[in-house]
């Protein structure tokens, strides 16, 4: 007997269609996006998050840290690696590697030390990267994160931190291809980073780009880490490997440097198909360094031959240990830049996950749109100026600022937090809705007209103007619906023939269409379904 | 005039009876008479001349009453250790690789000096990047020691069959211009007794002070943790006053530490009646001479007679202490080497076929044979898989030793006194037969644990040996305790009255 | 020769002196090399590897040997008893590292750190293609003025 058909779960899925049509076509199930998880093999990843320290001076030197500026303007003597320079540390980037120690909850180090990193690269003066490697700010940790699953439900899920600590950026090079050189751009080069290191807890790109969104959310709020995935201010590293759940880990793979939040879930898809299919053809997986190109969707590997590096970690002899204070030790110090953890504790603000939980409690949002509200930058400001003008639920307005207020902006590139329509302006428009003053269909086209043409009218007044009213008067509708049913027998044959859903579809279309879109959807297939029941009793 | 120590000399240009132009000038004079020493790498005569003449203006104005302050070292001239960053003079570590640097920045000690007025006569010749105890090893040739030198009569070629004797290192040059008296002072760096070891074989007192207490900010490292700026002097009193004049806290150097120091004068009536001086049994090592022991025990019973309580100790680790200092000093060579490619200053090489080819070709041409052995050493220590077994294990050695002298100095011992190296200045010929790293060995085998216990020491010369060549004696005191080792050192050196080396005699033919 | 005269002039001055608390003789021992621990060897592997992670070559012989001699030395290290022994990165491990306030106070200094580049060009550091990957990319992340 032939062995099962696979088939895809989604029928949406074209390749679903095309076995299901023709069963020869099975063989391009392998091709199906969604065959990633029906498989044996396991991805496993842990990720490497490079966050640029939102302070106004660099880690180890008082030299700027601002974006775009002039070419080496922002380098002093010590970023240049000029001889005899020594680092002094930066009281506020370790402030901030605290708050997001405490955010991630971490066990801070109240001792900490610095290491030097050996490697030779041009956009790394001295030779090496001082870093934390053996003994770092914080150790372990977990974060909560909302991530949608295969089956587009919104699950919340916990991965762990192996550690947090603080580093140089390197500096910049941009390639010159037509004069084969390097050129060297050294005002990144000494800003502070904040490393995370996660523990190997991700299965799949959406894991692993929901996870890093969450962290970013983090940052932002604690002022931490403001930059974008765009302006370089964060980067991420990936260690990707494939196993059999029941085998030990696989040799993993490490693709460097991806710049957004889409190329890291194209590049750890991609990786693990490809390494399935190298263990699949008998082959080796490669412990290897890699970087993605987006254009392309694939990982390369970085160096032509694959060579052992070994960074010689040693420990930093111009910056003895970092100590850290509490309550019960602040008397200790007597630099006014040392951070105490304890008062940073106190003055936490309320985290993404605070600030989700509380929507939930306080509202009993769905997971969906409380995920989706914090995710929008300063979504969650906006839906909360949207209740203190409407009397709508707030489900009811949390479901309007993401199914219909987003989809509209995101198709036209607008931010929530740039957005045209005021929230009291929203707020009439979700009332409007919510109470049947006009249909779903021109409540849509309300929110196109306010963001689109500059209108001083309130909504109310706008629909009035249009013709937009819904229709709710029964003593209105029923002759409508009368009418359809004397001029569709055909329609009404099906619905006694007991096909009542498509009848009753059909019906109401053409209602809709008689009322110019106004009528109420559900009252009219009411009083459609009591027209017909009555006939079928006749 | 250049037999004055710093101290006479300042309060005679404070009463007017001396001129700084004067004093920079005859300093320049046997600078140049003396350059067959071959001391200095970068003179800068012209320029100190030129400020010495503005502060010959500046004290006549304090001397006639007209101005009320005045610059504690105006216008005497002193030399730097060519590995200290000196704003628009090169600056080169004696080494191809910095043959053409010109810092954009002076270091820290260097900028609080020509603060107080003093002029930079010019950088002193070194072991390349510091690395060496003969100041042989150099791109510039070799230091040579003015004592028992053949100076060439003037105008003729010296003659270079001379077997002469090394100045010691790695700061030879400074302690040659201090010794000759082309300068009143000068800096070396001392990691494991760069500066206290040519002091020695030069005759002039030697002074490493406290890790911490001076800024290492424009020091270009050999290594960072054991690296502390040096002060040559002609006497102990002028060392004190060298060093209350560098020293502090400085916000760019993160090892300074940042307690407030009390500047300080040494008293001129010492007693030392009421002090324990410790003998460490381990400083008798394999192949002291004979005059360095007789210059030893000569001192100890020296304490002993005037009623100072003197007693044999122990620090059981010093056998192992050049061991682990050579382990670390290779590790922390190899990193703090890693940043000469060539990119950013610098020899550069001509190779641009890729990265690694320019910067392999840049620092093969740019080191020498010595800096690149020990980076390769430095490296080897510090694979992953050597790490623990050598370079772990020369941290805990480290540990050790540090705490043998804490725990010496904890039972009631106030300061030691050791000889500061094995024999008398030896012949070049001599030095050269075996590589450095070996001489190195030998050379700094009384001075090293110093360094890495950070703990304060000076060199004070004590006698001359048979040969008439000098002899120092090292006095060493818990951390911070910069003040009493000075105060002995100088008690001691009024005890010996050492005759300084005198080469007025040139300044006539 | 020379050592052997000043001994014995020396040694009449020696019986001169105080009974001395400086001992007479050396007193370091020598240490049973058979007890260390096997050193790690030297070979091919380890100088191809050092060469790479350096950028700097042996050259010849001549300078495996010093190496070979510098890991003899070294080894001596295993015949101090270092258990429960902490390593100790800084005599000032105890001391409080001392933090900067976060203001900008230098940088602006182009002129500085460009003085000493051999080669520049239109003030960015020049250097040439190297660990890049096997497609050529412009890592560029924000607009070049």
């Amino acid at each position: 007997m032939a062995a099962p058909m696979k088939i895809c779960r989604f029928r949406s899925c074209a390749i679903y269609s095309r076995i299901k049509s023709k069963p020869k076509h099975s063989h391009l199930y392998k091709h199906c996006r969604h065959n990633s998880t029906q498989e044996n093999w396991k991805g496993v990843i842990g990720l490497e998050i490079h966050a640029q320290i939102n302070t106004k001076s660099k880690l180890f030197s008082a030299s700027s840290t601002a974006f775009g500026a002039p070419t080496n303007t922002q380098v002093s003597i010590f970023d240049a690696a000029l001889p005899g320079t020594l680092p002094v540390l930066n009281g506020e980037c370790v402030r901030a590697g605290v708050k997001t120690a405490i955010a991630l909850n971490s066990k801070i180090n109240k001792v900490s030390k610095f290491d030097r990193k050996h490697y030779f690269y041009a956009d790394l003066p001295q030779g090496y990267q001082i870093t934390q490697q053996r003994q770092p700010l914080a150790v372990g940790g977990e974060v909560e994160y909302i991530l949608i699953d295969q089956n587009n439900r919104y699950v919340t899920k916990t991965a762990r931190i192996t550690q947090l600590q603080l580093e140089q950026d390197s500096g910049r090079s941009l390639h010159d291809e037509e004069g084969r050189q390097s050129l060297i751009d050294l005002n990144r080069a000494g800003i502070g980073l904040m490393e995370i290191v996660t523990e190997p807890d991700f299965e799949n790109g959406i894991d692993c780009s929901s996870f890093v969104r969450e962290v970013q959310l983090m940052m932002r709020q604690l002022q931490v880490c403001l930059g974008s995935f765009r302006e370089g201010a964060l980067r991420v590293d990936a260690n990707i490997s494939v196993h059999k759940p029941s085998e030990p880990l696989g040799v993993r793979s490490e693709v460097k440097n991806l710049g957004s939040l889409k190329d890291l879930r194209n590049a750890v898809d991609f990786e693990i198909k490809r390494q399935k299919s190298v263990l699949k053809n008998g082959g080796t997986v490669i412990n290897e360094t890699r970087t993605f190109d987006s254009e392309s969707g694939k990982t390369i590997p970085m160096r032509d031959k694959e060579r052992l590096q070994d960074y010689r970690f040693m420990p930093e002899p111009n910056l003895p240990p970092l100590y850290l204070y509490d309550n019960s030790t602040a008397a200790q110090s007597r630099d006014q830049n040392t951070t105490n953890i304890d008062e940073e504790i106190q003055n936490m603000p309320p985290l993404p996950r605070d600030v989700r939980n509380k929507l939930i409690n306080d509202y009993n949002l769905s997971l969906r749109n409380v995920y989706v509200l914090v995710n929008e930058d300063k979504g969650v400001t906006f839906f909360n100026e949207v209740m203190k003008y409407s009397n709508s639920p707030p489900n009811f307005i949390a479901n309007f600022i993401v199914n219909d207020l987003l989809g509209v902006f995101n198709a036209n590139d607008i931010k929530i937090r740039n957005s045209p329509i005021s929230p009291d302006i929203l707020a009439e428009i979700v009332d409007i809705k919510e109470s049947g003053y006009s249909t779903v269909a021109y409540c849509s086209q309300l929110v196109e007209l306010y963001l689109k043409q500059d209108i001083t009218e309130r909504p109310k007044t706008v629909v009035d103007n249009n013709g937009w009213r819904q229709i709710v008067d029964t003593e209105t509708l029923k002759p409508v619906c009368v009418k359809i049913l004397k001029e569709n027998p055909k329609l009404v044959k099906k619905y006694f023939k007991g096909k009542e859903d498509k009848a009753l579809s059909s019906l109401l279309m053409k209602a809709l269409n008689e009322t110019q879109m106004k009528g109420h959807p559900v009252l009219m297939k009411k009083i459609f379904t009591e027209l017909l029941e009555e006939e079928k009793q006749k | 005039m250049l037999s004055l120590t710093l101290r006479e000399a300042i309060s005679k240009l404070k009463d007017g009876s001396l001129s700084a132009a004067e004093l920079c000038e005859k300093c320049v004079t046997r600078a140049k008479r003396v350059q067959e020493l071959n001391f200095i790498v970068t003179e800068n005569f012209s320029q100190s001349q030129k400020e010495a003449v503005h502060s010959a203006r500046l004290w006549s104005e304090y001397v006639s009453g007209r101005h009320n302050e005045w610059r504690k070292f105006g216008g005497i001239p002193f030399a730097i250790k060519d590995n200290f960053c000196t704003k628009d003079i090169r600056t080169t570590c004696a080494s191809h690789i910095l043959n053409n640097y010109v810092p954009p920045y002076t270091a820290t000690v260097v900028q609080k000096l020509q603060d107080a007025g003093g002029v930079i006569i010019g950088k002193t010749n070194m072991d390349e990047f510091a690395m060496g105890a003969g100041s042989t090893d150099s791109i510039f040739g070799p230091v040579r020691n003015p004592w028992n030198y053949k100076f060439a009569q003037s105008g003729r070629e010296h003659d270079k069959i001379n077997d002469w004797h090394i100045a010691g290192g790695s700061s030879g040059g400074s302690a040659v211009a201090v010794a000759t008296g082309a300068s009143f002072g000068a800096f070396g760096s001392d990691t494991g007794g760069s500066t206290r070891n040519p002091a020695a074989y030069c005759g002039v007192v030697g002074f490493k002070s406290t890790y911490g207490r001076l800024s290492r900010h424009g020091l270009i490292p050999l290594v960072n943790s054991l690296d502390v700026p040096g002060i040559f002097a002609k006497s102990v009193d002028d060392a004190s006053l060298l060093f209350n004049a560098v020293a502090g806290h400085d916000t760019r150097d993160s090892t300074t530490v940042t307690d407030s120091m009390d500047t300080f004068t040494l008293p001129d009536d010492i007693s030392v009646k009421h002090l324990h001086i410790g003998i460490p049994k381990e400083y008798h090592a394999p192949g002291m001479s004979p005059c360095v022991l007789e210059a030893w025990r000569r001192a100890a019973d020296l304490f002993d007679r005037v009623g100072a309580k003197v007693s044999e100790v122990s620090l059981p680790h010093t056998q192992f202490s050049i061991i682990c200092y050579s382990v670390l000093c290779c590790a922390e060579v190899a990193s703090n080497m890693s940043r000469y490619d060539g990119i950013e200053y610098g020899h550069r090489a001509k190779n641009e076929d890729s990265t690694e080819e320019l910067y392999a070709a840049t620092r093969h041409e740019g080191f020498n044979d010595v800096v690149r052995g020990r980076i390769l050493a430095g490296n080897f220590f510090l694979l992953k898989r050597n790490y623990d077994n050598f370079f772990l294990k020369a941290q805990k050695v480290r540990r050790l030793i540090a705490e043998d002298f804490r725990q010496v100095f904890g039972g009631g011992v106030d300061i030691l006194l050791t000889p500061t190296t094995l024999t008398e200045a030896p012949t070049y010929s001599w030095f050269t037969e075996v590589d450095n790293r070996t001489r190195a060995e030998e050379q700094d085998v009384f001075t090293q644990p110093i360094n890495l216990a950070g703990v304060p020491a000076i060199t004070v010369p004590a006698s001359l040996s048979q040969s008439g060549l000098p002899i120092g004696l090292q006095f060493i005191g818990p951390n911070f305790h910069d003040k009493e080792v000075l105060t002995v050192a100088k008690w001691f050196e009024q005890q010996t009255n050492f005759k300084r080396l005198d080469l007025s005699h040139l300044d006539k033919s | 020769m020379l050592q052997r005269r000043l001994t014995y002039s020396v040694k009449f001055y020696i019986k001169r002196c105080f009974s001395s608390k400086v001992p007479e003789k050396p007193t370091w021992v020598t240490i049973d090399r058979s007890k260390l621990p096997k050193e790690p060897k030297v070979d091919r592997e380890v100088v191809d590897l050092l060469e790479r992670l350096s950028l700097v070559e042996f050259n010849n012989q001549e300078g495996v040997d010093r190496l070979t001699k510098a890991v003899h030395s070294a080894n001596l290290l295993h015949a101090v008893n270092t258990d429960n022994v902490e390593p100790m990165d800084s005599v000032l491990e105890d001391r409080i590292l001392y933090l900067r306030d976060d203001v900008v106070t230098d940088g602006n200094c182009l002129k500085d750190v460009m003085r000493n580049a051999t080669k520049t060009l239109e003030d960015y550091y020049v250097a040439p293609p190297g660990n890049i990957p096997l497609k050529q990319k412009e890592r560029d992340y924000g607009n070049k003025t």
